[in-house]
């Protein structure tokens, strides 16, 4: 994965967070302005409340006030319940607008000042009040009469002004601030609002821009998906092309390698059969001569090595021939197994090396060896092939045993869900590390080379191992045995194999 | 072996030819041999200027034939001469190095008579051929019609 695909991938989870964070903001400013508007607006009520007090109060003492001259002047008691009653809200009324401006110093410093003015002007009431109904009219009237009472009332009225002034000065300010609060609000949730369908927006394209190289990027998988299997069809066509190609090349060579063989062991025979004839002859030569009088024993010795000397070179020319035979036979051998169409079958793989074991009981006895075969699992396989692997590493175990120690051979074998794994292991000589590849190259061997054999066993097994899809591995030191691990697939079916030659 | 039949011998090796030819006169048999070094002139020499074989009618005759020949492979050499209705009562041998189970199943599936590998060991070569002596023995060859 590029940097760029995960700066991609990362951006609309950042946008997401900016998107939450905003709200959040959003939302606390939200609150803390809806808290101030309402506290506010509290306030604006209390001032209206303040507003109506005031009120409330001065049409008491209003109310008292004209109800007062009302008896003065008609005398009917009826006013001067409705004075009384009157009279009585004043100081409730009072009181009850002090409890309200109680945290306004200005007011209450005016409340103070009004506080005295308006008992006074109760006590003129009613003393004004009391003097008519013991009828004394003119002492009452006095009173009514003195502008200082009047005055007193001027006061007050001024006093109430200037408190509903004040309160009207507030209540506009108040009013100002929750209007300003209300259009912040406002302004707040707008931008925010703004700020997140823009965020929206700028995602939507992120997503869709990365949705698009997603499906970019899966329809070039798809696409090297198909591809690939073209590719594969292909190599392994190359591949069997290849081998098919190797194992023809093998068989020619070898088999016209063989022709001039024929050739040289013929001649050669010929050549030996002549030596005969030739050394005959000298003899009788020799024999004439001897005959006729001087006898040369130095000749004869000289003839004797010279017959040895041609039975040397022409042994030397055989056995070479002979070996080159042998070699040439196992690679066409090889090649022609190479080219041999594999039949998969089941293999109860028990019973196939127990019989192996059966026919090698001569070398067995041999070497005082014994072999042991533990619980194989079957196996779906080239019945031949298998036999041809675990023949000959049957026969090498045997073969190259430790001298002086009997064999003891093991074959074992595991199951995995899908391959089988079979060991094939020995007490014999070992192999040197240096070696362990070595020995499965085709004429090459490795140790003390004691025993008869072309190097072939081994190349074969491989070679039959590979075909057969599997893998084989050594574990061996010098002197401390061997080990070959067989791991084949529990079901191999052959692909397309090399076409008939 | 009838004096009149001819050995054609088909061997493009002529270290093969001449092994061969003193094996085959080792083990007493001295008919006529004709060595042919490819192909093409023993299959002029069998069908004959027409093409026919017609003109082989006259004289019998037993192909040796090496199955590795510069201008033709010897199956086809065998196949022509047993398609021929003139030719295909002609013996044929195959003497050869190839020892493959195929190819010698091939030969005698085309009508061969008698597959020889020609093995590296002389001894056994040398037994080969004397055997084929045998064969010309046992063997009526008939002549060609």
């Amino acid at each position: 994965v590029s940097p760029q695909r995960r700066s991609f991938s990362l951006s609309p989870l950042m946008l997401l967070i900016i998107g939450f964070a905003i709200l959040v903001a959003i939302g606390i400013a939200s609150g803390m302005l809806v808290n101030q508007a309402r506290t506010t607006s509290l306030w604006v009520t209390h001032t209206l409340a303040v507003e109506r007090q005031i009120g409330e109060l001065l049409l008491a003492l209003r109310r008292a006030e004209s109800n007062e001259r009302g008896y003065l002047i008609t005398e009917d008691p009826a006013y001067l319940t409705d004075y009384r009653a009157s009279a009585t809200k004043i100081i409730p009324e009072l009181n009850s607008l002090q409890a309200l401006v109680v945290d306004n110093p200005k007011q209450m410093d005016r409340l103070a000042q009004m506080r005295p003015l308006i008992e006074r002007r109760l006590d003129d009431l009613r003393k004004a009040a009391s003097l008519r109904q013991t009828n004394r009219v003119d002492e009452a009237n006095q009173i009514v009469r003195r502008t200082e009472s009047r005055e007193y009332m001027d006061a007050i009225v001024r006093l109430a002004h200037e408190m509903t002034a004040d309160e009207v000065g507030l209540y506009q300010a108040r009013d100002q601030h929750a209007h300003k609060l209300y259009t912040l609000l406002f302004i707040t949730t707008a931008v925010g609002g703004v700020l997140i369908v823009l965020l929206g927006g700028l995602a939507i394209v992120l997503v869709r821009r990365s949705t698009r190289e997603l499906k970019s990027a899966q329809d070039s998988l798809l696409a090297t998906n198909e591809n690939l299997e073209a590719i594969v069809e292909a190599r392994s066509r190359d591949l069997i092309d290849a081998n098919e190609e190797i194992q023809r090349f093998a068989y020619i060579v070898s088999h016209d390698l063989r022709s001039p063989l024929v050739n040289i062991m013929g001649f050669t025979s010929e050549l030996e059969a002549l030596r005969n004839d030739i050394f005959q002859e000298m003899a009788e030569l020799r024999r004439d001569r001897g005959e006729a009088g001087t006898e040369k024993p130095e000749e004869e010795d000289t003839e004797v090595e010279l017959g040895s000397e041609f039975d040397e070179a022409i042994a030397f020319i055989k056995s070479s021939i002979t070996k080159m035979d042998r070699l040439i036979s196992a690679v066409l051998r090889l090649s022609r197994e190479g080219r041999r169409e594999f039949a998969p079958e089941l293999i109860d793989m028990k019973a196939l090396v127990q019989d192996l074991t059966s026919t090698v009981a001569h070398q067995m006895q041999e070497g005082d060896s014994e072999i042991t075969v533990g619980d194989l699992p079957p196996l779906y396989s080239d019945r031949l092939a298998i036999e041809q692997v675990f023949s000959n590493l049957i026969d090498n175990a045997l073969k190259y045993l430790k001298p002086g120690v009997p064999g003891e051979i093991t074959i074992n074998g595991q199951e995995t869900p899908l391959h089988v794994v079979y060991q094939v292991s020995d007490n014999g000589r070992g192999i040197e590390e240096k070696d362990h590849k070595r020995v499965f190259e085709l004429f090459r061997r490795s140790g003390q080379q004691d025993r008869p054999g072309e190097g072939i066993g081994l190349a074969h097994v491989q070679a039959l191992v590979r075909r057969l899809g599997g893998q084989l591995q050594l574990e061996s030191t010098l002197g401390g045995g061997s080990t070959f691990t067989i791991r084949l697939t529990k079901l191999w079916s052959p692909r397309r194999q090399g076409s008939e030659v | 072996v009838t004096e009149s039949v001819t050995i054609l011998m088909v061997e493009d090796d002529e270290g093969h030819a001449r092994l061969i030819e003193k094996n085959i006169r080792r083990a007493g048999v001295s008919n006529d041999l004709k060595a042919f070094v490819n192909g093409t002139e023993v299959l002029e020499f069998l069908f004959g200027p027409d093409g026919q074989g017609t003109a082989a009618k006259r004289n019998s005759y037993l192909v040796l034939l090496d199955l590795n020949l510069p201008d033709m492979s010897g199956t086809d050499i065998l196949a022509k001469i047993k398609a021929n209705e003139h030719l295909k009562c002609v013996p044929v041998v195959v003497l050869t190095t190839t020892d493959d189970e195929k190819e010698i199943q091939r030969c005698y599936d085309l009508g061969c008579n008698v597959y020889i590998t020609k093995p590296v060991n002389y001894e056994n070569f040398a037994d080969a051929i004397r055997q084929l002596g045998l064969f010309f023995s046992v063997i009526k060859v008939p002549a060609t019609e």
